[in-house]
């Protein structure tokens, strides 16, 4: 009766080797029911985890080198993350930063000779960079597009924050659906609300006279400004109610008891222990007005003084007779470098925040 | 300084009633604890004094201004929350002063408020830390710092040592005394232990389903409960229960009788249902009653748990031979049990038939049904010569 058992436990560690495992598992749930199935053999000679480690290099021996890499990678799976984690970075990273290199190259390539630019140029020609600038004003431009993307990025933070204050924080009626409402709004494609919009920023209003001039809101911020932070508002609102929803009531109480109105209290302590979100919200906001197109393109004349942005910029490279795309290629360059910055900087702000935030609950 | 008076405060949600016509008064430089079981209402008793919430119906008066409808900022109140409540993007020195920088004091006045402040709670030297490099204590003595350094009219805490271990509460329990005494401020405190509520207060408030049960000096809520719930509530372990019914000259319950005359349970008639009520220490062995003045008739019962406290000893006592144990229903409220707390050096064990006695002078009576106390301590006896005991109610 004792012998049985034993065997079978034997034999299954021999056939299987690594499935041995599951099976003395299953013998000893067996041994509280009758007497033991190793024959009363202690712990250390029983075929435990030493035996099934030899059997497993014997076994290896008859493995071909892919078998042999599937065995390694089940009994140590971290190489095998960590493996893909550098095949998965190098692939991303060759998709977003070739471009760069190619438009650097056909950047630094003299004007004429543009064909068949494959890894390197066909020429070296820096100047482009600073010709760039003396062909058309494009720090011009590039002032117009920050200024822009600046008050579109101020305009939905204060706005959202409010918003995100009472979709996170409060508890109303009809909560559920005015946050819904609020969501559909950004499935909208922009180009439906272009007529309505540019025919209303054509239409001059006596209010705006001493503002804009003519009273209308073309060539003028306001109309990028205005369509662009409502297109942007609702994901910007989306994550500042995540993150302020987060923050322990006792906070805003502490604060509100110790001085502050609601909004000194959202102001002074639920947008700073926040940080990350409004980084994250700000950030996606200013690059997403930044490289615009569609509101970008047609709300202005394309004249730098009439607050165009990069985009008419780059396209100003384009003649009638000739498309010089070494100065299109130098001033999408410098014109990624603000958002560089900022991606750079926010990042820190991110990190930071999470760190500082040691909230006890 | 200020009083700060509640006339019928009630608070509803939409479909609870957590604060039920509370009508209080704490006087200037009192010292008032709020205490009760968890969702009794106490703490939303207490923000409506902070003005974090706005009662349904009632008004809230600080010192003779109504505040009802004022916001938190303007009430001259300040504050130290369960979850301490430390914003965790400044330093000590900017929470504490978070307040007064609000307020336009200019930088030496806040600079020598805070640091006074901090020398009271014994902070000094750490006001360039941020709140994740302190312990729990530290945290504590910062909100208690950042609560002080404004020199409100009223101080509210809220469960403020709920978060920290028992030592140190103990601890705290004793500083925050201190800081009474120092500051002389009004306090509120809401607290669930009653352990703090009876050793730091001058008076209690006892609430349970949004409802004032009473408002008295801890030791006159010990000792003369005004009902049922409350005479349950304070004191550990709780006080003894037996269901009786009134029958010619005394009380009956399943296990034993008592003795009262008729004058004290003024208007009662035969088959009125009254509660007993007598504490742990109130319940002698009859072989050590010498020294009661007051003793009841014995009692056979069978010992049945011991619960050596060193100082003490809890024993659980059965009246019945045939008493079912039950696990579900709490042996205080079970007139089949009676606890008892005896000195440690009793000769007693467990599973033992033992003779014991009530005192007399200790024993309170309730109304069953309303739960209103009747009256504590029975002290004449019609079947001895009337022996007068000081513990007759005098107040």
């Amino acid at each position: 009766m004792t012998d049985e058992p034993t065997n079978r436990n034997d034999t299954s560690v021999e056939r299987t080797g690594d499935t041995a495992e599951p099976t003395e598992t299953g013998s000893k749930s067996d041994s509280a029911l009758g007497p033991l199935p190793d024959g009363g053999r202690t712990e250390a000679e029983r075929p435990g985890r030493e035996g099934i480690f030899e059997d497993d290099r014997e076994v290896e021996l008859d493995r071909g080198p892919f078998q042999r890499w599937v065995a390694n990678a089940i009994t140590n799976p971290r190489r095998v993350y960590r493996s893909l984690f550098y095949v998965a970075t190098v692939f991303f990273l060759f998709t977003t930063l070739f471009p760069f290199y190619w438009l650097l190259m056909v950047a630094l390539t003299p004007e004429g000779r543009q064909q068949d630019i494959v890894l390197t140029p066909n020429g070296f020609n820096p100047g482009a960079f600073v010709e760039v600038f003396q062909v058309i004003p494009f720090h011009w431009y590039m002032f117009n597009s920050f200024v822009i993307a600046t008050a579109s990025t101020i305009v939905v933070l204060v706005i959202a924050s409010l918003a995100g204050y009472a979709f996170g924080r409060l508890e109303f009626p009809g909560k559920v659906p005015l946050m819904l409402l609020v969501l559909v709004i950004s499935f909208f494609p922009p180009a439906a609300f272009f007529i309505p919009l540019n025919d209303l920023f054509n239409t001059q209003f006596a209010v705006l006279e001493p503002i804009t001039g003519d009273g209308s809101l073309y060539n003028t911020p306001g109309a990028m400004v205005l369509p662009l932070s409502a297109i942007f508002m609702p994901l910007a609102i989306f994550i500042l109610t995540t993150f302020y929803s987060q923050i322990p009531d006792g906070l805003e109480d502490a604060a509100r008891v110790e001085g502050t109105t609601r909004l000194g209290a959202l102001f002074r302590v639920i947008v700073p222990l926040s940080a990350p979100g409004v980084a994250t919200a700000g950030v996606l906001t200013f690059i997403a007005v930044y490289n615009e197109f569609f509101f970008s393109f047609l709300m202005t004349d394309g004249q730098p003084e009439n607050w165009a942005p990069i985009l008419e910029g780059i396209l100003g490279y384009q003649g009638q007779y000739e498309v010089m795309y070494h100065l299109m290629a130098a001033a999408s360059i410098i014109g990624v470098i603000p958002v560089a910055i900022l991606v750079i900087v926010a990042q820190e702000k991110i990190v930071s925040g999470l760190t500082a935030g040691a909230l006890k609950e | 300084m200020a009083r700060v008076r509640l006339e019928n405060v009630t608070k509803r949600y939409e479909d609870v009633t957590a604060v039920d016509d509370v009508s209080l008064e704490v006087e200037d430089g009192e010292f008032v604890t709020f205490v009760g079981p968890s969702g009794c209402g106490k703490s939303t008793t207490m923000e409506t004094v902070a003005g974090l919430t706005r009662p349904t119906e009632g008004r809230v008066f600080i010192g003779d201004d109504e505040v009802t409808d004022l916001a938190p900022k303007d009430r001259g109140v300040s504050m130290v929350f369960q979850n301490i409540a430390l914003f965790p993007h400044m330093d000590v020195f900017e929470n504490i002063s978070f307040g007064l920088r609000l307020r336009t004091y200019d930088d030496d006045e806040i600079r020598r408020r805070v640091e006074g402040a901090a020398e009271i709670v014994q902070l000094e030297g750490m006001l360039e830390r941020m709140p994740d490099e302190l312990s729990g204590g530290q945290r504590q003595r910062v909100a208690i710092a950042r609560a002080i350094v404004r020199n409100p009219n009223v101080f509210l805490m809220d469960e403020p040592l709920a978060n920290l271990d028992a030592k140190l509460r103990v601890h705290m329990r004793t500083e925050l005394q201190r800081l009474h005494r120092e500051l002389g401020t009004t306090i509120i405190y809401v607290t669930h232990d009653q352990a703090e509520a009876m050793t730091m207060s001058d008076r209690i408030a006892v609430l349970n389903e949004g409802r004032l049960q009473q408002i008295a000096p801890p030791l006159t809520c010990y000792n003369e409960p005004s009902n049922l719930f409350v005479a349950g509530f304070i004191g550990s372990p709780s006080m003894n229960f037996a269901d009786g019914t009134v029958v010619g000259d005394g009380i009956e319950t399943p296990h034993f009788d008592v003795d009262v005359d008729r004058e004290t349970l003024a208007g009662a008639t035969d088959g009125d249902e009254i509660t007993v009520g007598v504490r742990p220490e109130d319940v002698h062995l009859a072989e050590n009653a010498r020294s009661i003045e007051a003793a009841s008739d014995p009692i056979d019962v069978r010992t049945d748990v011991l619960e050596p406290m060193g100082d003490e000893v809890f024993v659980y006592l059965l009246l019945t031979e045939s008493a079912e144990r039950s696990m579900e229903e709490d042996p205080a409220s079970s007139s089949d049990q009676l606890l008892m707390s005896v000195t440690p050096d009793t000769e007693i064990r467990e599973n033992q038939t033992v003779e014991i006695v009530l005192d007399r002078s200790k024993i309170h009576l309730f109304e069953t049904q309303t739960g209103e106390a009747i009256v504590h301590g029975i002290t004449d006896r019609p079947d001895r010569e009337s022996e007068s005991t000081t513990e007759e109610v005098d107040s």
